[in-house]
C-alpha cells in the first residue's frame, strides 16, 4: 500500500471568517437552510446565554442577546467562531495505525495525530466491531463509556444521553460517580448538612441583599463564573450583583472576599479583601472558630438544638486532642493572615447577619472535603443557618442559583437509559469481581492499575481492567490531571472512540473520531435561566450540519440501525416528533400552573416565559422544625463530628474537620524549595471549561503570542526577567507548558494562574505535531493540567485535586514551537 | 271534566266501521313510521356532526381529540364522539340520551359557551364521564380494545406488568388512562396525578387485619369522623387495617422513633432514616396514641431509638394492596428524571441513610411534586445497599 501524507488546506494560516462562507459551508447546506425566512432573527441558546441569531446568505451573520438577558456575557462574541472554525471535525476519521491493525495497533502512536478520512458507514462499523471485540473478550468491565461531561445544551440532542443509550443497547459498561467540579464537596456535605449543597437551590438574592450585614465570599468569584450555566443562561444573577455593588457603596453591606488572588468579583464590587496563603483556608477557619469559641461568641442554643458532635470537635480546636491550640497566632504562621485580622474577622462574623458564600475551587485540592466541612461548622457556630441572609451557601456562583425560581417544570430529555424491558445485545453483567462504578477522577489510575482496591466513601472500589473508552461531548484531556500520566494509561487501551464537534485533545488521543454538529445546526429545546426556570426556549436550527457532521440523534440512530435496534432507539419518532413530545410532556406537567401554548405557536414565538420566581430561604424549614424537616445526615442534624466517617478510620478524612498539610504546597509548604509557585487553574473567564477555546478570533482577543495567558506577579516576573507578552515555560516534575505572560498586581507573590480548559497541544522537541505523542512533550498552548497531579482528594471522596500543584517558571528562550492545539489532525491518504 | 269523560267513552267504544285487522295494520305502520322517525332522529343525535354542532363541543373537546391517537393513527381507525360517550347497547343508549337532555339545558342557558366557563366546568363534566366509564368498566373502550387480544410481547416490561394486573381484574380502562382523548381537567389540588393514574386510587373494601400501602402521603386522624389531624402517613408505607368506619379506616403503623424533640417522627426501622409517619405534637403527647417498646442506641449517631406502634384513622382512599406498583412507578421516574443531566447512580450505590442527602441535593433540577419526591426517595432507600446487597 502506498501512503502519502499531506497537510490539509484547512490549516491555512490566512483563515478568516470572511472566507468562512465559501470555504466552510458546503453548497448543499446553503441550499437547504431552514424553513424559516432567510432574514428572520431565530432563537437559540447555549451555556453562554440565550440568543437571537440572524443569517445572511445561509451563514450565521449576527448574534445578539435574548430580549430577557440584560447582562449578556462577552463570550457572545465567541459564538459564531464555535460554528466556523478550523478545529471542527469535518469527517469521520480513524487513527492510521488503528485502521491498519485494529485492536493490535501500536498504541504508543496514539496522539501522533495521523488520521485517515473514512465514510460514516466504515466508521460506525469499526466502532461496533470494537465494541463486539471488547464485550466478547473482556465483558462489560473492559468498556468504560460512563465518563461524561458538560456536553452542549439542548434536552433532545444531549450528547451523553445519546451515546449511553446507544452503547447501552450494545452492552453494559463501567460508569462513574461524582464529577470534577465538586467531587469532594458533593461527597462530604451529605454527611454534614445532609445534601450535596453544591447543586441545591440557595437563598434568594433579594433576601440576602435585604438581610445580610456581612457577606463572606470565600474563594468565590461569582462575577466570573455566573457567565455560563448548565442550561441556557439569562444572567439574572448579575442584576443582584449590581445591587450588591450599590449596597457596598452605600455602606449597607460589607463584603469580605477571602482569596489568594484579587478576583474579577473583587474588582467589580470594590469589596474588602483578605489574602490567604493557597490551600491553607482550613487553618484560617479553625482560628476564626477558636476565636469565636474562646470569646464565648458561639450560638450555644443553635449548636445544641440543631447539631451533633460539637463536644467532639472542641478538644481538637483547643488543642486538647493534638496538643496544638488553633489560635490566631498558629494560623498566622500557616496562612499569612495577620492575627488581628483574624480576630476582627471572627468578631465581624458573629455580629449581625452573616452570609457565607463558598466557591468550588477550594474543594478541588487534596483534603478538599475539609474546607467545606469546616465552613459548615463555622456557620453552625454563628447560628444563622436557615435565616434569610445568614448561614452558608455552596452554589451562588453557579447557574443562576439564588435567582428567585419559578416552580415550573422544565422539559425532560431524550432518554439516556434503555426503555423498560429492552436488553442489550451483550447483556452480561459480569464485571469479574471489579466495581461497575468508579469515582470519576480515578479512571486513569484504574487503567494503569487494574484490580487495585481503593477506599471510597466508606466502601471499597476494585478497579476494572478497562480496555476501551467511549467519549461523547466530553473532553477529559482538558479536565483530567497530569497529561503524561494519561499518555501512559492510553498506551494500555485497545480502542478509544470520541464523538465531538471539534478536534479536542481527547479526539487527538482517540482511534475513531466522529463529527457531531454544533447546537446551531440542529433543532432542540431547553429551559432558560438554569435553576431559576424562567421559561422554555426553542433552539432553532440556523444552518444545516457543516461538512459530514451529523446531529447526535442522527449519529446514534444510524449506529442503532447497525445493531438492528433503530426502532428501539428512536421509538419510531423523528427529531421533530421528539421535540414535540418533550414540549408536550412539559406542557402537561405545567398544566394548571403555567399555561403553555401549542407547540407550533411556541416554535414560532421562540420561547414561553414562566414569569417571576418566588423568594425562598435555604434550610428555613429545618430551622423551623428540625424534627419534622430533618437534614439528610445520619442523625438528621448538622454533624460537626461524624461518627459514620470516624468509623471509616481514614487518615486523610477524620471524624471532624481537620487541618492537614498537603503533599505539595507553596509559601513554605512541602516542596516549596524546589517548586515555589502555586498554580491556580480555576474556571476560565472567557470559555466554559474547554468549550469556545476553538473560537479562533475570540481566542485571539486574549491569547498572548497565540498562547494561553499565564497571570504573573510583577515581582516574581521581574525576578525571572519576564516582561508582559513574553512566552513563559511553566514546569514541574510532571510536565511542562508554554504560555503567554500577563503581568498583573492581582496575583500575589508565589502565585500564578492559568485557566483550565486551555487546549492541550503537545509538540515534540523537533517542533513536530507527531512527536507530541511522546511522554514529556511540552504543551505548546498552555494546558495547566499538563502539570497538575492525579491524586484523590482523600479516601472519602477520591475527587480530583488539581489545586494541589506546585510549579516553577522561566522565560522561554530558543526556537518557539508552533501551537498544535487547533486546526485538526494531519490527514493521511491511504 | 265532562269533555274528558266523553273522549274516554268514545275511545272506549268498539269499532263500528274498521276491522280489527285494519286497526292493527294502521297501528303497525304508524308504529314503524314513528319508530323509524324516532330512530332516525336518535341516530342523528348520535353522529359527530350533531355533537360538534354546539360551539362549545367543537371548540374544545373536538379540537383536543384531533391532537390524539384516537383521531389519527397508522391503522386509520378513528373514534368519534359517540363511540366513547354513548353506550352501544339499546336500553342504555336510551337512558344515556335521557340523561343527555340536560345538555340541551346547558346549550340554551350558555353554561359552557366560553373558554373560561368550559374550563370551570371541565372537571365536573370529566368526573361525570369517568364515573360513567367506571360503572360499566370502560365498556366503550373495550368495544375496540380487548385484554384478550393484546400482544403482551410487544409491550414494554412495565406496560406488561401494569396491563396484566389490570386484565386479571378486568379493570376499568380509565382507572389509569385518563386524559387520553381530551385535556385532563385542572385537578386543582389533586396530588401526583400521574402517580395515581399509574397505581390507581386504591381499594374501596378492606379486610380487617390485612396490610395495605399508602399511595400518597395521607393525613392521619384521631377518630373516624373528627377533623383534627393527628399527623401524616408517609407515601408507600405499610399499615395494618383494623376496622372500617364510614370513609375512614383505623390503621396500625409500626416503626422506630428517635428520642429527640417530641419524638413524633416514626421511621421504618431502627437507625434507618426512612419516613413512616410524622405525628403532631398533640398526638405524640396524647396518652395511648403511641405504644412504646424497647430502646436501642444507634452507634453511628449516638442517638437513642425506640420501637413504637401507633393506631390512628385515615381516609379510605389511596390505600393499595400491593407496594410493587409504587416501586415500579418510582423506578421509572428515577431513571427518567435523574438521567437528564447525568447517568443516574445505581440504587444500591448508596446506603439508606445516604440517599436522602444525595437526592435532596439534586432535586432542584427535577420536576417532581412533593408526593413523587417522597416516593422516589423512599424507593431509593428501600433499594439501597442497606437492603440490597450488591457490590458497587
Amino acid at each position: 500500500m502506498k501512503r502519502r501524507s499531506f497537510l490539509k488546506g484547512i490549516l491555512a494560516a490566512s483563515y478568516t471568517i470572511a472566507t468562512a462562507t465559501s470555504v466552510l459551508t458546503p453548497l448543499s447546506a446553503l441550499a437547504k437552510t431552514g424553513a424559516a425566512k432567510r432574514d428572520d432573527w431565530l432563537t437559540t441558546g447555549s451555556h453562554f446565554g440565550a440568543f437571537k441569531i440572524k443569517r445572511k446568505n445561509g451563514v450565521i451573520d449576527q448574534v445578539k442577546p435574548f430580549d430577557l438577558d440584560k447582562y449578556p456575557t462577552d463570550m457572545i462574541n465567541g459564538i459564531k467562531g464555535m460554528v466556523y472554525n478550523p478545529s471542527r471535525v469535518r469527517y469521520p476519521m480513524v487513527r492510521l495505525d488503528f485502521l491498519l491493525k485494529g485492536h493490535k495497533s501500536d498504541t504508543t502512536q496514539r496522539g501522533n495525530y495521523r488520521f485517515v478520512r473514512v465514510t460514516w458507514d466504515q466508521a460506525l462499523t469499526l466502532f461496533k466491531n470494537s465494541l463486539d471485540n471488547i464485550q466478547t473478550n473482556y465483558g462489560p468491565s473492559g468498556l468504560h463509556a460512563g465518563q461524561t461531561g458538560w456536553r452542549a445544551t439542548g434536552q433532545l440532542h444531549s450528547s451523553t444521553s445519546h451515546m449511553q443509550r446507544a452503547v447501552g443497547m450494545h452492552g453494559n459498561f463501567v460508569k462513574k460517580i461524582g464529577d470534577y467540579s465538586t467531587g469532594a464537596g458533593q461527597t462530604i456535605l451529605p454527611y454534614v448538612l445532609g445534601s450535596t449543597e453544591v447543586y441545591a437551590q440557595g437563598t434568594s438574592w433579594p433576601l440576602i441583599l435585604d438581610n445580610a450585614n456581612t457577606i463572606i465570599l470565600w474563594a468565590n468569584d461569582p462575577y466570573k463564573n455566573l457567565q455560563v450555566g448548565w442550561n441556557a443562561e439569562t444572567h439574572e444573577s448579575f442584576e443582584y450583583l449590581a445591587q450588591l455593588k450599590e449596597k457596598i457603596k452605600q455602606g449597607k453591606i460589607r463584603v469580605i472576599s477571602i482569596d489568594p488572588v484579587a478576583s474579577k468579583t473583587q474588582d467589580y464590587l470594590g469589596c474588602e479583601k483578605i489574602y490567604v496563603n493557597p490551600q491553607t483556608d482550613v487553618a484560617l477557619m479553625l482560628a476564626i472558630a477558636y476565636e469565636i469559641y474562646n470569646n464565648d461568641l458561639h450560638d450555644k442554643a443553635f449548636i445544641e438544638g440543631y447539631s451533633l458532635g460539637f463536644d467532639r470537635f472542641v478538644p481538637y480546636l483547643t488543642g486538647e486532642e493534638d496538643g496544638i491550640p488553633k489560635t490566631v497566632q498558629w494560623a498566622e504562621k500557616i496562612t499569612a493572615v495577620p492575627a488581628d485580622v483574624i480576630k476582627q474577622l471572627a468578631k465581624t462574623m458573629v455580629v449581625g447577619r452573616t452570609q457565607i458564600l463558598m466557591g468550588w475551587c477550594i474543594q478541588r485540592q487534596q483534603h478538599g472535603e475539609q474546607p467545606y466541612w469546616m465552613a459548615a461548622v463555622l456557620a453552625t457556630m454563628i447560628g444563622q443557618i436557615g435565616l434569610p441572609g445568614g448561614g452558608i451557601s455552596y452554589g451562588h456562583h453557579y447557574s443562576s442559583i439564588g435567582v428567585p425560581a419559578t416552580k415550573a417544570s422544565a422539559p425532560g430529555g431524550f432518554p439516556r437509559n434503555l426503555d423498560e424491558g429492552q436488553k442489550p445485545i451483550f447483556d452480561s453483567t459480569d464485571f469479574k469481581g471489579a466495581s461497575s462504578t468508579i469515582p470519576v477522577a480515578r479512571w486513569i489510575d484504574a487503567i494503569l492499575s487494574p484490580g487495585k482496591v481503593i477506599d471510597a466513601n466508606g466502601g471499597k472500589v476494585t478497579y476494572p481492567d478497562i480496555k476501551m473508552m467511549v467519549f461523547s461531548g466530553n473532553n477529559p484531556w482538558s479536565h483530567h490531571q497530569n497529561r503524561n500520566q494519561m499518555k501512559k494509561a492510553f498506551h494500555k487501551l485497545e480502542c478509544v472512540v470520541s464523538i465531538d464537534i471539534n478536534w479536542t485533545a481527547t479526539c487527538r488521543f482517540s482511534d475513531i473520531v466522529l463529527p457531531a454538529c454544533t447546537t446551531y445546526e440542529r433543532n432542540d429545546i431547553d429551559i432558560y435561566g438554569s435553576y431559576a426556570k424562567r421559561g422554555v426556549l426553542a433552539m432553532q436550527k440556523m444552518v444545516d450540519p457543516l461538512y459530514n457532521s451529523l446531529s447526535d440523534y442522527e449519529i446514534f440512530t444510524r449506529f442503532a440501525k447497525l445493531l438492528g435496534k433503530e426502532q428501539e432507539y428512536t421509538r419510531g419518532m423523528t427529531e421533530f416528533d421528539w421535540l414535540k413530545k418533550l414540549y408536550n410532556d412539559c406542557k402537561d406537567a405545567n398544566s394548571g400552573q403555567f399555561e403553555m401554548p401549542e407547540f407550533d405557536q411556541f416554535w414560532q414565538d421562540g420561547y414561553v416565559h414562566f414569569g417571576e420566581g418566588e423568594l425562598w430561604t435555604r434550610h428555613a424549614d429545618f430551622r423551623a422544625d428540625p424534627e419534622i424537616n430533618p437534614l439528610g445526615t445520619p442523625s438528621g442534624m448538622i454533624e460537626i463530628h461524624s461518627r459514620k466517617i470516624e468509623r471509616y478510620q481514614y487518615d486523610d478524612c477524620k471524624g471532624h474537620p481537620t487541618w492537614m498539610e498537603k503533599s505539595e504546597r507553596s509559601h513554605g509548604g512541602p516542596g516549596s524549595d524546589k517548586h515555589p509557585i502555586w498554580m491556580q487553574s480555576c474556571h476560565p473567564d472567557k470559555r466554559l471549561h474547554s468549550q469556545m477555546c476553538e473560537s479562533k478570533s475570540y481566542r485571539e482577543t486574549y491569547s498572548v503570542q497565540d498562547r494561553e495567558p499565564v497571570y504573573l506577579n510583577p515581582e516574581d516576573a521581574k525576578h525571572r526577567g519576564i516582561k508582559d507578552g513574553d512566552v513563559v515555560r511553566v514546569f514541574n516534575d510532571r510536565g511542562q507548558l508554554l504560555a503567554g505572560a500577563v503581568i498583573s498586581d492581582n496575583f500575589p507573590k508565589g502565585v500564578i494562574r492559568i485557566h483550565e480548559g486551555a487546549w492541550y497541544g503537545p509538540v515534540g522537541d523537533d517542533g513536530s505535531t507527531a512527536a507530541g505523542a511522546e511522554i514529556g512533550a511540552i504543551c505548546s498552548y498552555g494546558d495547566p493540567n499538563t502539570l497538575t497531579q492525579d491524586i484523590g482528594s482523600s479516601k472519602l471522596a477520591q475527587a480530583c485535586s488539581a489545586y494541589t500543584c506546585s510549579v516553577d517558571y522561566e522565560k522561554f528562550v530558543g526556537h518557539l514551537p508552533p501551537v498544535t492545539s487547533f486546526n485538526g489532525p494531519t490527514e493521511i491518504a491511504v | 271534566m265532562k269533555w274528558l269523560i266523553n273522549i274516554w267513552k268514545t275511545l272506549n267504544k268498539p269499532a263500528k266501521y274498521l276491522t280489527l285487522g285494519s286497526i292493527s295494520l294502521t297501528a303497525f305502520v304508524m308504529g314503524i313510521l314513528f319508530w323509524g322517525g324516532f330512530n332516525t332522529a336518535l341516530e342523528a343525535t348520535n353522529t359527530e356532526e350533531f355533537c360538534i354542532s354546539c360551539h362549545s363541543m367543537e371548540s374544545k373537546p373536538y379540537q383536543e381529540l384531533q391532537q390524539t391517537v384516537h383521531w389519527s393513527n397508522h391503522a386509520g381507525v378513528r373514534a368519534t364522539c359517540p363511540d366513547c360517550h354513548v353506550p352501544h347497547d339499546w336500553s342504555r343508549k336510551i337512558a344515556r340520551k335521557m340523561e343527555a337532555s340536560s345538555d340541551v339545558w346547558g346549550w340554551i342557558f350558555n353554561t359552557v359557551n366560553t373558554s373560561e366557563k368550559f374550563e370551570d366546568k371541565r372537571l365536573e363534566m370529566a368526573s361525570r364521564e369517568w364515573a360513567r366509564f367506571d360503572r360499566d368498566d370502560s365498556l366503550a373502550c373495550k368495544n375496540c380494545h380487548e385484554y384478550d387480544s393484546m400482544k403482551w410481547d410487544e409491550m414494554s416490561t412495565l406496560a406488561q406488568k401494569q396491563m396484566k394486573r389490570a386484565a386479571e381484574k378486568d379493570q376499568s380502562c380509565v382507572d389509569c388512562h385518563k386524559g387520553i382523548a381530551h385535556k385532563l381537567p385542572d385537578m386543582g389540588d389533586a396530588r401526583a396525578p400521574q402517580l395515581i393514574a399509574e397505581v390507581g386510587s386504591g381499594e374501596s373494601q378492606f379486610s380487617n387485619d390485612e396490610y395495605y400501602f399508602s399511595a400518597l402521603t395521607k393525613p392521619l386522624f384521631f377518630s373516624p369522623t373528627g377533623d383534627v389531624e393527628a399527623g401524616t402517613l408517609n407515601v408507600a408505607t405499610k399499615v395494618k387495617v383494623l376496622e372500617t368506619n364510614g370513609n375512614r379506616v383505623k390503621v396500625t403503623i409500626a416503626g422506630w422513633r428517635k428520642k429527640i424533640g417530641a419524638s413524633r417522627v416514626i421511621y421504618f426501622d431502627f437507625g434507618i432514616n426512612m419516613l413512616t409517619a410524622q405525628l403532631s405534637i398533640e398526638a405524640a403527647k396524647t396518652e395511648g396514641v403511641i405504644t412504646p417498646f424497647e430502646e436501642k442506641e444507634d452507634e453511628l449517631t449516638g442517638l437513642k431509638w425506640q420501637r413504637v406502634e401507633t393506631t390512628l384513622w385515615t381516609e379510605k382512599e389511596y390505600l393499595l394492596t400491593e407496594q410493587q406498583p409504587l416501586w415500579d412507578y418510582a423506578r421509572t421516574t428515577f431513571r427518567k428524571s435523574c438521567s437528564v443531566c447525568h447517568t443516574q447512580p445505581d440504587e444500591a450505590h448508596f446506603d439508606a441513610n445516604t440517599w436522602p442527602g444525595m437526592f435532596q441535593g439534586m432535586i432542584a433540577f427535577v420536576n417532581m411534586d412533593d408526593d413523587t419526591q417522597a416516593l422516589v426517595q423512599k424507593y431509593l432507600q428501600t433499594h439501597s445497599s442497606t437492603f440490597v446487597k450488591k457490590e458497587h
